[in-house]
């Protein structure tokens, strides 16, 4: 795995979403009361005000029965009309492009990734595409043809429109998209060769903090870059001190398969400085240590390297040692569930390369209909987050402008997402360009918009520190106030890495993880909600719906 | 005032209404209402004439909310016009029918229902009695996309009935329809006034509103020329008029000298048959005797002769 599982935690999302949702809202409401101070003069606040209480008040006093009207009619209406039908259609038709796959000669866990990603990816992409045309094209066509007429002269809320619609066509993806998840399902089981079946299961990993020893044994952050750009992994040195240290958190018997054993799954890479016997591949050896009393158990056989696959070392509870049984959640577990497994490369003047997802105990298998449906209901979030954002802009834009809205802010959540957050300094952002070598360092030089035209018409610097002054502050001052806007922009992209990484656990033959997959997708889907709803509440409220 | 003397109760309001319409970049392009002031009362059929390019729908829309006032202040049942809750007693029939195509006749009232959050019996009596009275009952399985305009208008007409409104919104009611449908839209406009709802229609086909509105407002250029009953306004107050039963020639010679003798100018002629009147007699008649019966108009100069 080529990512770092993080866990997902509520309380600072909520707290941050809260923040990005308020500052939002403050400039919202600063912008329209001074534009109705400018157009209403001294009436403008107490118009503000009133507009203000009605907004709220349609938002709360929406009727679950009028919702369930429109929400039925936007089914209806996408039922009925051939875009869901050819889509769904088109759909099944991709997925069996996988026919194609058939009859490879690659190992089973490689056929597994291909026909799983080819499965996933369809439904994860192309369900939404159908969505977003319907999502961004409802309302417009709705005005357009003036239907809309007939539903605003009813007691119907703005909100309710809005919310019918999200709910409407909602129904129509999650309906399209369980219809080709069980066709999936099925289709991935009876495409796959016999020999490649055992691999379609869910390995649930605990994984562990990473840390390393130098070549003197001295505790270090990072082990040795081997001259890649990408720091994701580094090295250890062989017949060295040199160590990768893999503690674990919350061991007990729960993590031992059904013979009682402790079972290590581990992929490693290995650099050679030399080539060595070519024929054989690095070894390494791994040694279970009680972090806490120091016991150690070094496994008296080494280990070869499988580059590129993944390999199983099982321990059983008792381990022999020497002349001595050692009891592995006794002895070498602490009372607080604590174990660390070091690893050291045996062949001198080569290096073994690792990351923190590299290595973990693997728990007894998850069936792999749970995983798949876990990542089904991530794609389940990213079809329901296309309705949302699909639904608000078209309260305020045509249909094609409302579809190129739509897809922009998806393709850049996609894609430019990592760029946005490195000119913002988001942290979490630049801990992931940290793992480029200098990345980080150049993404903090050259100051905001303003410093930096300074700095190019005076060929200063991008590490010279500005002078002291009074304009020197405003300009930095100015800049910051940008660069606080453009980070609230950045927060309003989507981010998708919980997506990706749902599809990439499943397709790895992982089970994908609550915390770090499903729990991130549900909160960025929810968080998503009440700003869409709001958004073309205020649009539909403000604007004149007689087609023009 | 109404006719026990005690003060009519205004159901729309409408003070000094302008509307501007301004393009993108807010400037002033069309003023397409001018300081518009005028009541409409409790239980009476109100049209609103005028040219087109009057304001006449753009003072409906204003009603309704699909437009805002650029001036000037709108109350509709003692409710601003923005407030949605003054839509649970209003109907609105528009011009075109803009309903959704893709439903039945009974969808689309039972949607309309839920809108009222009316429960599903009250929808399916709802439903029953409006197919009935608009005659749709053999259609209401068909999509709406396969229906005839004067089908179109007439189910518009039942989803604006659905909550059983006080206040009924007419645009162009009779646009597009046959004589026969034309004349039950009238009957049914009628028929609306004595259940003691109130109707505002506009239209700009004269004859149809004579023949139902109390009161008339006539538009033009975006202001108010001309507002009064119809009775009065139409009475011609310089001209009697005498109609009586068939009479000899020399009771005509007669009556004839008398005018003369006051300094009269005068036409006697025989009154003409309003042709809806004749359509419609000739339908029915067709109908109640089956068989081809061709009126010439050599049959009708030898039976007035």
């Amino acid at each position: 795995m080529d990512f770092n599982p993080t866990s997902f935690e509520i309380a600072p999302a909520l707290v941050g979403w809260l923040v990005v949702f308020g500052s939002c809202v403050l400039i919202v409401c600063a912008a329209t009361l001074f534009g109705m101070l400018v157009s209403r003069g001294v009436s403008g606040p107490s118009i503000w005000g009133s507009e203000l209480a009605g907004t709220v008040h349609d938002i709360v006093a929406m009727s679950p029965r009028r919702v369930w009207a429109l929400t039925g009619l936007t089914f209806r209406e996408a039922a009925r009309r051939k875009l869901v039908y050819v889509g769904l259609v088109f759909l099944l038709l991709f997925m069996f492009a996988g026919w194609f796959l058939s009859g490879s000669d690659l190992p089973g866990e490689f056929q597994v990734k291909q026909y799983v990603s080819v499965v996933l990816t369809a439904i994860t992409w192309l369900v939404p595409l159908m969505v977003l045309l319907l999502s961004c094209w409802g309302i417009p066509e709705d005005i357009r043809l003036r239907s809309m007429h007939t539903v605003v002269t009813k007691p119907v809320h703005r909100s309710e429109i809005v919310l019918g619609r999200m709910l409407g066509y909602g129904l129509v993806g999650t309906v399209v998209i369980a219809t080709v998840a069980v066709v999936g399902y099925f289709w991935i089981g009876r495409m796959l060769p016999p020999s490649a079946k055992a691999h379609l299961t869910c390995r649930r990993p605990v994984f562990g903090k990473l840390s390393f020893l130098d070549r003197e044994g001295n505790a270090v952050e990072k082990g040795i870059n081997t001259g890649d750009v990408w720091e994701f992994r580094s090295y250890i040195e062989g017949a060295t001190k040199a160590r990768a240290l893999w503690t674990f958190d919350g061991v007990n018997e729960s993590m031992l398969d059904s013979d009682g054993n402790l079972i290590l799954e581990s992929r490693f890479l290995a650099f050679r400085s030399y080539k060595g016997d070519m024929q054989r591949s690095l070894y390494f050896q791994f040694a279970l240590v009680n972090p806490e009393t120091g016991l150690r158990y070094a496994d008296p056989k080494f280990k070869t390297v499988n580059e590129f696959r993944s390999r199983t070392d099982t321990y059983p509870r008792q381990l022999k040692d020497g002349e001595e049984t050692r009891d592995l959640l006794k002895d070498l577990v602490t009372s607080k569930g604590q174990l660390t497994v070091e690893v050291a490369c045996i062949d001198p003047n080569q290096y073994i390369g690792m990351a923190r997802p590299d290595l973990f105990i693997r728990t007894p298998d998850a069936p792999f209909r749970l995983g798949y449906f876990k990542a089904i209901l991530c794609s389940e979030m990213v079809m329901l987050l296309v309705v949302f954002l699909g639904v608000a802009t078209s309260t305020f834009a045509k249909g094609p402008v409302s579809t190129w809205l739509t897809s922009v802010t998806i393709v850049v959540g996609l894609t430019a997402r990592d760029f946005m957050g490195g000119l913002v300094r988001d942290p979490e952002v630049m801990k992931k360009l940290a793992l480029y070598a200098g990345q980080q360092e150049a993404a903090q030089q050259g100051g905001g918009v303003f410093e930096s035209i300074y700095r190019i018409l005076t060929h200063m610097n991008p590490v010279t520190p500005l002078p002291e002054g009074p304009g020197y502050a405003a300009m930095q001052a100015v800049d910051n106030a940008i660069l606080g806007f453009l980070w609230l922009v950045y927060q309003i992209i989507p981010n998708f890495d919980s997506l990706h990484h749902a599809i990439t656990f499943l397709a790895e033959g992982f089970d994908v993880p609550w915390d770090s997959a499903v729990l991130p997708s549900i909160a960025l889907t929810a968080g998503f909600f009440l700003p869409c709803l709001l958004l073309g509440h205020f649009a539909l409220r403000v604007r004149e719906l007689e087609s023009k | 005032m109404s006719t026990n003397g005690s003060p009519r109760e205004a159901v729309i309001e409408i003070r000094n209404l302008s509307k501007i319409y301004r393009d993108f970049w807010g400037r002033k392009k069309v003023r397409a209402l001018n300081a518009l002031s005028l009541d409409v009362y409790r239980g009476e059929v109100f049209g609103l004439l005028g040219p087109n390019g009057s304001g006449k729908t753009t003072t409906l829309k204003l009603l309704l909310g699909l437009l805002f006032p650029t001036e000037g202040e709108i109350r509709i049942l003692g409710q601003p016009a923005s407030d949605v809750r003054k839509n649970e007693r209003i109907g609105y029939l528009p011009e075109e029918s803009y309903l959704y195509k893709f439903l039945n006749a009974d969808e689309t009232l039972d949607f309309y229902g839920r809108l009222f959050n009316m429960s599903a019996a009250q929808r399916r009596e709802r439903t029953e009695k409006l197919l009935n009275d608009v005659k749709i009952t053999h259609a209401r399985k068909r999509q709406l996309r396969e229906y005839s305009k004067g089908m179109t208008r007439r189910i518009g007409l039942a989803q604006a009935l659905i909550n059983d409104p006080d206040l009924v919104l007419l645009d162009e009611p009779t646009s597009g329809l046959d004589p026969q449908g034309n004349r039950d839209m009238k009957d049914l406009i009628l028929n609306l006034k004595s259940q003691g709802k109130t109707i505002l229609m506009c239209s700009h086909l004269l004859p149809d509103v004579q023949d139902v509105c109390d009161r008339i407002a006539i538009l033009d250029g975006g202001e108010l020329k001309l507002l009064g009953r119809v009775d009065e306004l139409l009475k011609s107050q310089n001209q009697t008029q005498v109609i009586s039963t068939q009479l000899s020639p020399a009771a005509v010679a007669e009556v004839e000298a008398v005018l003369r003798k006051h300094g009269a100018e005068f036409t006697v002629d025989h009154p003409t048959v309003d042709l809806e009147k004749l359509f419609l007699q000739t339908i029915r008649e067709a109908k109640e005797r089956p068989g081809r019966r061709l009126v010439t108009e050599e049959n009708v100069q030898k039976s007035a002769t």
